[in-house]
Protein backbone atom coordinates (compact mmCIF):
# COMPACT_ATOMS: atom_id res chain seq x y z
CA UNK A 1 0.00 0.00 0.00
CA UNK A 2 1.58 3.30 -1.01
CA UNK A 3 1.41 6.60 0.81
CA UNK A 4 -1.11 8.05 -1.65
CA UNK A 5 -3.64 5.29 -0.98
CA UNK A 6 -3.04 5.54 2.76
CA UNK A 7 -3.68 9.28 2.84
CA UNK A 8 -6.89 8.91 0.77
CA UNK A 9 -8.09 6.17 3.14
CA UNK A 10 -7.20 8.31 6.14
CA UNK A 11 -9.11 11.31 4.75
CA UNK A 12 -12.21 9.21 4.01
CA UNK A 13 -12.09 7.69 7.53
CA UNK A 14 -11.78 11.12 9.18
CA UNK A 15 -14.69 12.47 7.07
CA UNK A 16 -16.85 9.46 8.04
CA UNK A 17 -15.92 9.89 11.70
CA UNK A 18 -16.94 13.57 11.62
CA UNK A 19 -20.30 12.70 10.03
CA UNK A 20 -20.92 9.94 12.61
CA UNK A 21 -19.90 12.17 15.55
CA UNK A 22 -22.24 14.91 14.30
CA UNK A 23 -25.05 12.35 14.12
CA UNK A 24 -24.46 11.16 17.70
CA UNK A 25 -25.59 14.51 19.09
CA UNK A 26 -28.90 14.41 17.24
CA UNK A 27 -32.17 12.91 18.34
CA UNK A 28 -32.81 10.09 15.81
CA UNK A 29 -36.57 10.61 16.19
CA UNK A 30 -36.37 14.31 15.41
CA UNK A 31 -37.34 15.23 11.88
CA UNK A 32 -37.03 18.86 10.91
CA UNK A 33 -40.31 20.12 9.54
CA UNK A 34 -40.20 21.47 5.99
CA UNK A 35 -43.19 23.66 6.97
CA UNK A 36 -41.18 26.03 9.15
CA UNK A 37 -41.24 29.50 7.62
CA UNK A 38 -44.28 28.60 5.50
CA UNK A 39 -47.96 29.48 5.94
CA UNK A 40 -49.74 26.93 8.12
CA UNK A 41 -52.07 24.55 6.24
CA UNK A 42 -55.62 25.80 6.69
CA UNK A 43 -58.34 23.69 8.26
CA UNK A 44 -61.85 23.83 9.63
CA UNK A 45 -62.59 21.12 12.19
CA UNK A 46 -65.43 20.26 14.53
CA UNK A 47 -65.05 21.43 18.10
CA UNK A 48 -65.01 18.67 20.71
CA UNK A 49 -68.22 18.71 22.73
CA UNK A 50 -70.02 21.07 20.39
CA UNK A 51 -71.58 21.26 16.95
CA UNK A 52 -69.73 24.33 15.76
CA UNK A 53 -66.56 24.24 13.65
CA UNK A 54 -63.34 26.05 14.39
CA UNK A 55 -61.39 27.59 11.53
CA UNK A 56 -57.67 28.22 11.93
CA UNK A 57 -57.89 31.35 9.74
CA UNK A 58 -60.21 32.94 12.33
CA UNK A 59 -57.20 33.37 14.65
CA UNK A 60 -55.19 35.41 12.15
CA UNK A 61 -53.77 38.50 13.86
CA UNK A 62 -52.41 36.78 16.97
CA UNK A 63 -49.90 33.99 17.58
CA UNK A 64 -51.30 30.45 17.78
CA UNK A 65 -50.06 27.47 19.77
CA UNK A 66 -51.35 24.46 17.87
CA UNK A 67 -51.05 21.28 19.90
CA UNK A 68 -51.64 17.81 18.37
CA UNK A 69 -52.47 15.28 21.05
CA UNK A 70 -54.56 12.24 21.99
CA UNK A 71 -55.99 10.86 25.23
CA UNK A 72 -54.06 7.56 24.85
CA UNK A 73 -50.74 9.42 24.80
CA UNK A 74 -49.14 9.59 28.26
CA UNK A 75 -46.72 12.47 27.47
CA UNK A 76 -49.78 14.49 26.38
CA UNK A 77 -51.15 14.23 29.95
CA UNK A 78 -47.83 15.59 31.18
CA UNK A 79 -47.95 18.75 29.07
CA UNK A 80 -51.71 19.36 29.33
CA UNK A 81 -51.55 21.37 32.62
CA UNK A 82 -48.67 23.46 31.21
CA UNK A 83 -50.66 24.36 28.10
CA UNK A 84 -53.79 25.06 30.16
CA UNK A 85 -51.95 27.27 32.62
CA UNK A 86 -50.10 29.17 29.85
CA UNK A 87 -53.33 29.75 27.95
CA UNK A 88 -54.99 31.19 31.07
CA UNK A 89 -51.98 33.39 31.81
CA UNK A 90 -51.63 34.74 28.27
CA UNK A 91 -55.35 35.32 27.68
CA UNK A 92 -56.13 36.91 24.30
CA UNK A 93 -52.49 37.59 23.48
CA UNK A 94 -52.00 34.02 22.27
CA UNK A 95 -54.59 31.58 20.92
CA UNK A 96 -54.15 27.98 22.04
CA UNK A 97 -55.84 25.26 20.00
CA UNK A 98 -55.78 21.52 20.59
CA UNK A 99 -56.14 19.09 17.68
CA UNK A 100 -56.94 15.52 18.67
CA UNK A 101 -56.60 12.69 16.20
CA UNK A 102 -56.86 8.89 16.29
CA UNK A 103 -59.19 9.21 19.25
CA UNK A 104 -62.77 8.94 20.39
CA UNK A 105 -64.81 12.08 21.13
CA UNK A 106 -66.36 10.69 24.33
CA UNK A 107 -62.90 9.90 25.71
CA UNK A 108 -61.63 13.38 24.79
CA UNK A 109 -64.59 15.01 26.51
CA UNK A 110 -64.04 12.91 29.64
CA UNK A 111 -60.35 13.84 29.66
CA UNK A 112 -61.06 17.58 29.27
CA UNK A 113 -63.78 17.57 31.93
CA UNK A 114 -61.44 15.87 34.35
CA UNK A 115 -58.25 17.81 33.58
CA UNK A 116 -59.55 21.18 32.46
CA UNK A 117 -59.95 22.90 29.11
CA UNK A 118 -58.78 26.51 29.01
CA UNK A 119 -58.84 26.62 25.20
CA UNK A 120 -60.79 24.99 22.34
CA UNK A 121 -60.06 21.48 21.15
CA UNK A 122 -61.03 20.17 17.72
CA UNK A 123 -61.17 16.63 16.38
CA UNK A 124 -59.32 15.57 13.26
CA UNK A 125 -61.39 12.51 12.38
CA UNK A 126 -59.56 11.21 9.33
CA UNK A 127 -56.17 12.61 10.28
CA UNK A 128 -56.09 14.90 7.23
CA UNK A 129 -54.95 17.93 9.24
CA UNK A 130 -52.30 15.89 11.03
CA UNK A 131 -50.99 14.72 7.65
CA UNK A 132 -51.04 18.29 6.27
CA UNK A 133 -48.89 19.36 9.24
CA UNK A 134 -46.55 16.38 8.81
CA UNK A 135 -47.38 15.02 12.27
CA UNK A 136 -45.47 11.81 12.98
CA UNK A 137 -46.58 11.22 16.57
CA UNK A 138 -48.18 12.94 19.51
CA UNK A 139 -47.67 15.29 21.18
CA UNK A 140 -46.40 17.76 18.61
CA UNK A 141 -46.77 21.51 18.99
CA UNK A 142 -46.58 24.14 16.26
CA UNK A 143 -46.04 27.83 16.99
CA UNK A 144 -47.63 30.18 14.46
CA UNK A 145 -46.97 33.90 14.33
CA UNK A 146 -49.73 36.50 13.95
CA UNK A 147 -49.63 36.18 10.14
CA UNK A 148 -50.25 32.42 10.29
CA UNK A 149 -46.68 31.38 9.44
CA UNK A 150 -45.22 28.35 11.22
CA UNK A 151 -42.17 29.54 13.15
CA UNK A 152 -41.42 26.45 15.23
CA UNK A 153 -42.32 22.82 15.75
CA UNK A 154 -41.79 20.98 19.01
CA UNK A 155 -41.77 17.16 19.16
CA UNK A 156 -42.74 15.52 22.44
CA UNK A 157 -44.12 17.05 25.63
CA UNK A 158 -43.42 20.76 25.92
CA UNK A 159 -42.19 22.37 29.14
CA UNK A 160 -43.22 25.82 30.39
CA UNK A 161 -39.71 27.14 29.68
CA UNK A 162 -39.69 25.77 26.13
CA UNK A 163 -43.12 27.25 25.44
CA UNK A 164 -42.02 30.60 26.83
CA UNK A 165 -38.91 30.56 24.65
CA UNK A 166 -40.96 29.79 21.49
CA UNK A 167 -43.52 32.47 22.31
CA UNK A 168 -40.81 35.08 22.84
CA UNK A 169 -40.20 34.80 19.06
CA UNK A 170 -43.79 35.61 18.13
CA UNK A 171 -45.04 37.97 20.83
CA UNK A 172 -44.49 41.73 20.34
CA UNK A 173 -41.74 43.00 22.64
CA UNK B 1 -60.03 13.28 -31.29
CA UNK B 2 -56.89 14.50 -29.49
CA UNK B 3 -59.03 16.14 -26.80
CA UNK B 4 -60.95 12.91 -26.30
CA UNK B 5 -57.66 11.02 -26.00
CA UNK B 6 -56.35 13.53 -23.43
CA UNK B 7 -59.56 13.24 -21.44
CA UNK B 8 -59.27 9.46 -21.55
CA UNK B 9 -55.67 9.65 -20.34
CA UNK B 10 -56.63 11.99 -17.49
CA UNK B 11 -59.53 9.86 -16.31
CA UNK B 12 -58.99 9.10 -12.62
CA UNK B 13 -58.55 5.40 -11.85
CA UNK B 14 -61.47 3.43 -10.39
CA UNK B 15 -62.10 0.05 -8.78
CA UNK B 16 -59.22 -2.41 -8.91
CA UNK B 17 -56.97 0.03 -10.77
CA UNK B 18 -57.52 2.65 -8.03
CA UNK B 19 -56.64 0.06 -5.37
CA UNK B 20 -53.53 -1.04 -7.33
CA UNK B 21 -52.26 2.52 -7.79
CA UNK B 22 -53.00 3.36 -4.13
CA UNK B 23 -50.98 0.33 -3.03
CA UNK B 24 -48.12 1.23 -5.40
CA UNK B 25 -47.83 4.81 -4.12
CA UNK B 26 -48.26 3.68 -0.50
CA UNK B 27 -45.36 1.25 -0.95
CA UNK B 28 -43.09 4.15 -1.96
CA UNK B 29 -43.92 6.24 1.14
CA UNK B 30 -42.51 5.79 4.63
CA UNK B 31 -44.96 5.39 7.52
CA UNK B 32 -43.92 8.30 9.81
CA UNK B 33 -44.87 6.50 13.04
CA UNK B 34 -43.22 3.15 12.22
CA UNK B 35 -39.70 1.77 12.18
CA UNK B 36 -38.77 1.47 8.51
CA UNK B 37 -42.17 0.30 7.27
CA UNK B 38 -43.90 1.62 4.19
CA UNK B 39 -47.40 3.08 4.36
CA UNK B 40 -48.57 0.02 2.40
CA UNK B 41 -47.10 -2.44 4.92
CA UNK B 42 -48.04 -0.68 8.15
CA UNK B 43 -51.26 -1.49 9.99
CA UNK B 44 -51.05 1.75 12.04
CA UNK B 45 -53.92 4.21 11.99
CA UNK B 46 -51.63 6.92 10.61
CA UNK B 47 -50.72 4.69 7.65
CA UNK B 48 -54.39 3.84 7.10
CA UNK B 49 -55.19 7.58 7.05
CA UNK B 50 -52.35 8.19 4.58
CA UNK B 51 -53.63 5.39 2.32
CA UNK B 52 -57.11 6.93 2.42
CA UNK B 53 -55.60 10.28 1.45
CA UNK B 54 -53.66 8.69 -1.45
CA UNK B 55 -56.87 7.00 -2.69
CA UNK B 56 -58.82 10.29 -2.42
CA UNK B 57 -56.19 12.21 -4.34
CA UNK B 58 -55.94 9.52 -7.06
CA UNK B 59 -59.73 9.50 -7.41
CA UNK B 60 -59.61 13.28 -7.88
CA UNK B 61 -57.17 12.88 -10.76
CA UNK B 62 -53.83 13.63 -9.08
CA UNK B 63 -50.76 11.91 -10.53
CA UNK B 64 -48.26 9.81 -8.57
CA UNK B 65 -45.69 12.66 -8.70
CA UNK B 66 -48.22 15.21 -7.42
CA UNK B 67 -49.24 12.92 -4.55
CA UNK B 68 -45.61 12.28 -3.58
CA UNK B 69 -44.95 16.04 -3.67
CA UNK B 70 -48.02 16.56 -1.45
CA UNK B 71 -46.55 14.30 1.26
CA UNK B 72 -43.01 15.67 0.83
CA UNK B 73 -44.39 19.19 1.42
CA UNK B 74 -45.58 18.10 4.88
CA UNK B 75 -43.00 15.51 5.93
CA UNK B 76 -39.94 16.37 3.83
CA UNK B 77 -37.89 13.98 1.67
CA UNK B 78 -37.82 11.63 4.68
CA UNK B 79 -41.27 10.35 3.68
CA UNK B 80 -39.90 8.89 0.44
CA UNK B 81 -38.53 5.37 0.96
CA UNK B 82 -36.24 5.71 -2.07
CA UNK B 83 -34.47 9.08 -2.06
CA UNK B 84 -34.79 11.10 -5.27
CA UNK B 85 -31.81 11.25 -7.64
CA UNK B 86 -31.20 14.98 -7.23
CA UNK B 87 -29.10 17.37 -5.16
CA UNK B 88 -27.26 15.96 -2.15
CA UNK B 89 -29.48 12.85 -2.07
CA UNK B 90 -27.99 11.85 -5.46
CA UNK B 91 -24.84 10.98 -3.45
CA UNK B 92 -26.78 8.15 -1.79
CA UNK B 93 -27.02 6.52 -5.22
CA UNK B 94 -23.63 7.57 -6.61
CA UNK B 95 -21.31 6.91 -3.64
CA UNK B 96 -21.86 3.11 -3.39
CA UNK B 97 -21.12 2.75 -7.14
CA UNK B 98 -17.99 4.94 -6.83
CA UNK B 99 -16.88 2.91 -3.78
CA UNK B 100 -17.46 -0.35 -5.68
CA UNK B 101 -15.48 0.84 -8.70
CA UNK B 102 -12.66 2.14 -6.48
CA UNK B 103 -12.55 -1.21 -4.66
CA UNK B 104 -12.45 -3.12 -7.95
CA UNK B 105 -9.58 -0.89 -9.15
CA UNK B 106 -7.59 -1.48 -5.96
CA UNK B 107 -8.09 -5.27 -6.21
CA UNK B 108 -7.09 -5.27 -9.90
CA UNK B 109 -3.93 -3.21 -9.22
CA UNK B 110 -2.98 -5.46 -6.33
CA UNK B 111 -3.53 -8.66 -8.35
CA UNK B 112 -1.42 -7.31 -11.22
CA UNK B 113 1.47 -6.45 -8.92
CA UNK B 114 1.32 -9.95 -7.41
CA UNK B 115 1.28 -11.82 -10.72
CA UNK B 116 3.85 -9.61 -12.55
CA UNK B 117 7.43 -10.89 -12.92
CA UNK B 118 9.73 -9.58 -10.19
CA UNK B 119 11.57 -6.46 -11.26
CA UNK B 120 15.34 -6.75 -11.59
CA UNK B 121 17.80 -3.99 -11.18
CA UNK B 122 20.26 -3.46 -14.03
CA UNK B 123 22.91 -1.90 -11.82
CA UNK B 124 23.24 -4.96 -9.57
CA UNK B 125 26.98 -5.97 -9.91
CA UNK B 126 26.32 -9.63 -9.00
CA UNK B 127 23.59 -9.92 -11.59
CA UNK B 128 25.80 -8.23 -14.23
CA UNK B 129 28.53 -10.78 -13.47
CA UNK B 130 26.08 -13.67 -13.84
CA UNK B 131 24.89 -12.26 -17.15
CA UNK B 132 28.44 -11.96 -18.36
CA UNK B 133 29.19 -15.55 -17.39
CA UNK B 134 26.05 -16.84 -19.06
CA UNK B 135 26.86 -14.87 -22.17
CA UNK B 136 30.38 -16.28 -22.15
CA UNK B 137 29.24 -19.89 -21.99
CA UNK B 138 26.60 -19.53 -24.69
CA UNK B 139 28.74 -17.64 -27.28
Amino acid sequence: MNRYALSIGGLVSVALLIVLMAGLGRDPKRIDSPLIGKPAPQFTLKRVGGRESVELAAFRGRPVVLNFWATWCAPCWEEHPILNESSRALGDRVQFLGVVFQDDEAKILGFLQQRGAAYPTVIDDRGKTAIAFGVGGVPETFILDASGTIVAKHDGPISAEQLQSYLAEVLPR
Amino acid sequence: MILALLLLLNTPPQGDELARQTQEIASRLRCPVCQGLSVADSPSEMAVNMKTEIRDLLARGYTREQIERHFVRSYGEFVLLAPKFEGVTALVWILPIVALLAGALIVRTKLRSLTAAPKTRNDDPDLARVRELVKGTTS
